[in-house]
């Protein structure tokens, strides 16, 4: 499994991806939108993408925008993990294709959570 | 679920104490209970750094952190998982810290009715000049036995 971790800090990069890598990923990175979508052209099998929503050049809001636009992207799974906590962006951002929202700050748990609720990693063991 | 308020109910610490404790908790410390009010006087930040970000509207609305390098630096490998003699990078300085900003300005602004975009982080070494600007709200924090400041401006 590959997932593109976009964000412009790339603390939160190395964050959001060493938890993607542990869970068994192949982490590409991008630091804004636009750069986003070139990795999304440029490399096969990306299933999943993080994605904060302000950044430079793109936001992910457009970035997602752009994404449902592409059939050849149809399949691909987008979560917003970002500050913007308001009723309002979240709703605006699940309305324009994304499939789930992430507010920082987050525990691993919460991504892995969500992950599993997704289908893209196994459910773990619960005694 | 929290209440939509009006930037001056957060002219009060604890909301902004919940924050920066929850972020501290989660992404920073790893458990509960490192990040407390500061009780103290006042205190002298040892070669501050200043890192705000801006919540657009009506009025321009600054969220400021201000940390001493060296708190800086340990809040940076905190962040990263690094070791405590490791050096940091101002580059990982400057990222880490704006991504601190940029959180706790993020969920203050989800706490307000109607607030504008957030702006990206800006770290400086000089404090911005805010001779324009209302001071609406400042507080200390004590993390690790060093002072953390935030504080939150109207800008004119």
């Amino acid at each position: 499994m590959k997932a593109l971790v976009i964000d412009d800090s790339r603390v939160m990069r190395r964050i959001v991806g060493g938890i993607l890598v542990g869970a068994g990923f192949e982490v590409v990175e991008a630091g804004d939108g636009q750069e986003a979508l070139d990795q999304l052209a440029a490399h096969d099998g990306i299933t999943l993408c993080c994605i904060d929503w302000n950044m430079p050049v793109m936001t992910g809001f457009e970035f997602v925008v752009e994404v449902r636009k592409q059939p050849q992207w149809r399949d691909v799974t987008l979560m917003m993990i970002t500050t913007e906590g308001e009723q309002d962006q979240i709703v605006r951002a699940l309305a324009a294709g994304a499939h789930e929202y992430v507010i920082k700050p987050f525990t691993p748990e919460v991504i892995l959570d969500k992950l599993q609720f997704l289908g893209l990693v196994e459910m773990k063991e619960t005694v | 679920m929290t209440t939509p308020a009006s930037w001056e109910t957060l002219v009060g610490d604890d909301p902004v104490l919940t924050i920066a404790q929850d972020l501290f908790t989660t992404m920073i410390d790893g458990e509960p209970g490192h990040l407390s009010p500061w009780l103290a006087d006042t205190p002298d930040m040892d070669d501050a750094r200043y890192t705000w970000v801006d919540v657009a509207g009506p009025i321009v609305t600054r969220v400021m952190l201000t940390a001493g390098r060296a708190t800086g630096e340990n809040l940076t490998r905190a962040l990263l998982v690094m070791g405590a003699e490791e050096p940091v990078s101002d580059a990982d300085f400057a990222d880490a810290i704006g991504e601190i900003v940029n959180v706790v300005g993020g969920n203050i602004k989800s706490l307000v009715t109607s607030p504008g975009a957030l702006s990206l982080p800006v770290v400086a070494h000089e404090a911005p000049d805010m001779s324009h600007g209302t001071r609406l709200m400042e507080t200390y924090f004590g993390w690790k036995g060093a002072p953390l400041g935030v504080s939150l401006w109207a800008l004119s």
